[in-house]
């Protein structure tokens, strides 16, 4: 029979843990509100920015362009996007996996393959490795883009990753990341990010007899680094999202399970308690039996 | 006609306007009612939107506009 201080300092501990859980489970309720209101905010932008785009390359043959031309070589930088904080479930590990399996199968442990880490959880599990990201302008790990997220701060980022390509230093360039499906469901992905697919902007014609000012290459030059933003932004918007919805969920299993323990534990107090109990009953019965004989 | 200016953190303005002046990457661009359909490039400068009532003005750094049947998008950033 377990000794009744026991468990009740268990219990106390047990009741304190849960109020922890829960109170992140709260936090990351509305983080995750406020993530998701980014990427709806965002989300018009993108529509038209891809759908001008579509519209002027359905006329113009955009393959030659300093983005979309595949360059010959085998240096590839995957762009791996974590969190910078733990406790949310399988989140960061996920991600993490993904990126090692993708060396591994794709590119035989090649050391051709540079990881750029976002998130100091990713960037702790590739440091010590001989694919973090060097020789290059670029810098090692962007911890920081995740606490303090907008366009402006995104943008020259991702330009300087496009300049690295421009300039050959990289002949591939890929994200990986969280995508946010829904609260509960986070898929890790491996997302193409240069060069750009030209061939998918095939489309039906444009609806109406646009003016083009100054004209239609320029403006595509223009478009196309901009939607390149649009998509590292949009990436990292997602797998925010999809952080404190892996969070939530953790923290909401963790909170059920403390209850559950709690019960149990309420349970064998009882008994200890009652146990107790009979036993000096007994005593003093037994006692005054001896006094009476 | 229908004025909508985006960029990729905000919606900054929508609604109704009377005029609306860009900064085009060739020169300044005026837009008026029943414009003709146009794509254009913008440059760093300032967007002034003249409502019925009165005129706001934006700064932004670069964009891109469209112009279609009296609905004009402004994406900025």
């Amino acid at each position: 029979m377990p000794n009744l201080k026991e468990v009740r300092n268990r219990i106390t501990s047990v009741g304190s843990t849960m109020q922890i859980t829960s109170a992140m489970k709260m936090v990351s309720a509305a983080k995750l509100k406020r993530a998701q209101d980014a990427i709806t905010q965002m989300r018009p932008y993108a529509n038209k920015l891809t759908s001008i785009l579509q519209n002027l390359s359905s006329s113009l043959d955009t393959s030659e362009n300093k983005y979309a031309r595949a360059t010959e070589g085998n240096h590839v930088l995957l762009i791996v996007i974590s969190s910078n904080r733990g406790l949310a479930g399988g989140f960061n590990a996920n991600v993490i996996k993904k990126t090692w399996g993708l060396i591994k199968n794709e590119y035989n442990n090649s050391p051709n393959v540079s990881v750029l880490c976002i998130g100091k959880k990713a960037d702790d599990a590739f440091k010590r490795t001989e694919h973090r990201i060097h020789g290059t302008d670029l810098p090692h790990q962007l911890n920081d883009l995740l606490d303090k997220l907008n366009f402006d701060n995104v943008a020259p980022i991702a330009e300087k990753i496009m300049q690295a390509f421009v300039t050959k230093q990289f002949h591939k360039v890929y994200l990986v990341y969280n995508q946010f499906k829904n609260a509960a469901v986070q898929v890790p992905v491996v997302e193409p990010f240069l060069p750009v697919d030209a061939s998918k902007a095939a489309t039906q014609g444009s609806p109406a007899d646009y003016i083009f000012e100054p004209n239609k290459e320029y403006i595509v030059n223009e478009l196309i680094p901009k939607s390149l933003k649009v998509q590292f932004y949009k990436a990292l918007l997602d797998s925010v999202a999809a952080e404190h919805g892996a969070r939530m969920t953790a923290m909401h299993k963790a909170t059920d399970n403390a209850k559950d323990m709690l019960r149990t534990l309420k349970i064998s107090y009882n008994k200890a308690r009652q146990a107790a109990i009979t036993n000096e009953i007994l005593e003093i019965v037994g006692g005054a039996e001896a006094l009476n004989n | 006609m229908q004025v909508e200016i985006i960029t990729p953190d905000k919606k900054l303005f929508e609604g109704e306007a009377k005029s609306l002046t860009v900064p085009g990457s060739e020169g300044s661009l005026g837009i008026l009612n029943n414009h003709a359909p146009m794509i254009a490039s913008l440059k760093q400068g300032k967007v002034k939107v003249s409502t019925a009532s009165e005129t706001k003005n934006f700064e932004i750094k670069g964009g891109v506009i469209e112009v279609l049947k009296n609905k004009v998008v402004v994406l900025a950033e």
